[in-house]
């Protein structure tokens, strides 16, 4: 029964923590066995004894012996998190749910719009699309954060910005120093970028008020409701579908999730809070 | 459907070995109520035949109010069950579809249920708040109980329902093949009474194919006003047979502690970031309703309310659903 035991969690190993912002750090784990997951979806990370909480890995979902979670401090177990140092363990469950259906981006241009810490899953998916892009037409990244400084993952986006097929726009609600990007809110971006519709998907990640701004906007351009998808975040507690904590609607988020597309949800209760 | 009995004292004889081989738990019923207890020899002539729901559904076995799920089990005694209405049989069918559904089947639950015998009790008769038939089950089980048993004339007859229900009962030399139809005929037209007594009492409560457009539609209004009594105790869906929530808690070397949660109460969809869809009372009181009556319903096989009446009874703010349904209808 250990083996099959869904509720365990498997260790792994906290072997680096990285500052990406004063708020966001990003943890480096490796699990005692090798551990897979699709891009987008989630894994549950506990601190021993303290909490569990669902995140996104961040990291490439081709890499089976490591993983890394990207996290804001915003709550409880968050709090224990971001005052772990290396060397400790912590325990993982998963994965969960639906990630990015990849297969369904290919000869597609493939917008995405991502805010703050809502980066996370979208770099795992970046890491994906890179390793297919013989078979993407285009890949444009729209990012917003608070300020300069909030900006996370600012070595990747060199990196990319320097892949064929892969654009990076990026935009701040308040510009500090040097800044010579955009300012406001992401969703200007989206005035900038030139793409044929026809022949995208969008995908969404961000806080609740971007995501549903972002898909205003994105429906407005005149993208279909099955291309926008959209990670959705609710309280996702078991992971199994059975504790009912995020559920939305008819949905668990954890199981069915946690991306949808937006005409899968657009009639369920309380999609944005 | 197939019929066997057994002369009433030689039952009694039969669950006296049963209870050291077994464990059995039995709807007794004292000067309180009834309620399922462990069986013990004493109790034995205390056992409810034929007499509608315990206080407590078969969901209080199957989900332990609190356990840790990642400690080892081992399956004990195998258990047997006895006197569960039909209701309650029909609720731990939909609490299988969750529990042990294809992608995640939980170990802890399935050990208990392949574990247990399940014996149904028909109803011969209704409680205040019973409306079963109100959303398409009876008051007898024909299917999802391993056996079914009935009182009658000094006889325990049992309905063969599955062949779980077969094997066990040929483990008791005394059982004999039932082929009486005039006592059969009687069962019948007790099954007849009991739902013209459930009609009569439930007359005018929307059914089950109305239930979920009622519960979709109604206004903000109508979940305010059922909801000021509220006072977010939960006793609803603490006591209903369906409602199966819960909390993971966290203990010292990675163990997980589940404890049964609701939806009735405040935080239970608030994430790390404050955003808590179900803030305001009403919503969180809508929210019941509309898992029972419209989300569950899209996702399995049934409406997640068996009509058993316990959410009427459990509320120490008296607002019974049936009101709300009956003003909607």
């Amino acid at each position: 029964m250990e083996h099959n035991n869904i509720y365990k969690p498997i260790r792994a190993k906290l072997t680096d923590v990285i500052n990406e912002s004063s708020l966001i750090k990003t943890f480096c784990l490796t699990p005692e066995q090798d551990f897979e997951f699709k891009t987008g979806q989630f894994i549950e990370v506990s601190v021993d004894g303290i909490g569990e909480a669902p995140f996104t890995p961040s990291s490439s979902p081709l890499i089976k012996e490591k993983l890394e979670v990207t996290v804001m401090k915003t709550g409880y177990v968050t709090e224990y998190m971001h005052n772990l140092k290396p060397g400790v363990y912590m325990g993982i469950r998963g994965p969960f749910g639906r990630g990015y259906p990849v297969e369904k981006f290919h000869d597609k241009e493939v917008l995405i719009l991502g805010g703050g810490c809502g980066f996370a899953p979208i770099r795992s998916l970046l890491y994906n699309l890179i390793a297919i892009s013989d078979k993407l037409r285009k890949v444009t990244l729209c990012y917003g954060s608070k300020t300069p400084e909030d900006c996370i993952y600012k070595p990747y986006i060199s990196v990319l910005r320097q892949t064929p097929k892969f654009e990076v726009l990026r935009s701040v609600d308040k510009a500090t120093g040097d800044w010579s990007e955009r300012v406001g809110v992401v969703t200007v971006l989206l005035d900038d970028v030139k793409v044929d519709i026809k022949n995208s998907v969008a995908v969404v990640c961000g806080p609740p008020v971007m995501m549903k701004f972002g898909t205003k906007k994105l429906l407005e351009m005149g993208y279909p409701e099955h291309d926008i998808f959209l990670s959705m975040e609710k309280n996702m507690s078991c992971g199994l579908g059975k504790c009912g904590h995020c559920m939305m609607g008819k949905y668990f988020v954890c199981k069915d999730g946690p991306v949808f597309t937006y005409d899968e949800i657009k009639d369920q209760p309380n999609i944005w809070d | 459907m197939q019929y066997k009995s057994i002369k009433k004292e030689k039952w009694d004889k039969a669950l006296e070995k049963l209870i050291s081989s077994h464990t059995v738990y039995a709807n007794i019923e004292d000067d309180f109520g009834q309620d399922y207890e462990k069986l013990v020899a004493s109790d034995i002539s205390r056992i409810a035949y034929n007499k509608p729901k315990p206080a407590t559904s078969l969901k209080t076995f199957f989900l332990p109010v609190k356990e840790n799920v990642t400690s080892e089990r081992v399956a004990g005694k195998p258990w047997i069950i006895i006197g569960a209405p039909d209701c309650d049989v029909e609720g731990l069918s939909i609490i299988d579809e969750i529990y042990l559904d294809k992608d995640f089947d939980d170990p802890f639950y399935r050990m208990r249920r392949e574990n247990t015998l399940l014996i149904s009790s028909d109803c011969f008769g209704i409680q205040e708040h019973c409306h079963c038939t109100t959303y398409g089950f009876k008051p007898y089980s024909l299917e999802k109980a391993d056996l079914a048993v009935i009182s009658m004339n000094g006889e325990i007859i049992f309905r063969v329902i599955s062949a779980k229900g077969e094997e066990f009962l040929k483990t008791i030399p005394e059982v004999t093949p039932f082929n009486d139809n005039n006592a059969l005929s009687e069962i019948d037209k007790k099954h007849t009474a009991t739902e013209a007594l459930l009609s009569k009492a439930n007359d005018g409560l929307p059914d089950y194919r109305k239930t979920g457009k009622i519960v979709a539609e109604a206004n903000q209004e109508i979940w305010k006003k059922y909801s000021a009594r509220c006072v977010s105790c939960g006793a609803c869906a603490t006591i209903c047979p369906t409602c199966t929530c819960f909390l993971l808690i966290d203990k010292p070397g990675f163990e997980k502690v589940k404890q049964l949660d609701a939806c009735q109460y405040p935080g239970f969809e608030r994430v790390a970031g404050g955003e808590d869809s179900l803030h305001r009372l009403h919503e969180r009181f809508r929210n019941r309703y509309m898992c029972k009556y419209v989300w569950k319903p899209e996702k399995f096989t049934s409406l997640a309310c068996t009509g058993c009446g316990r959410c009427i009874e459990a509320c120490i703010g008296k607002i019974n659903k049936n009101e709300l349904f009956r003003e909607l209808a």
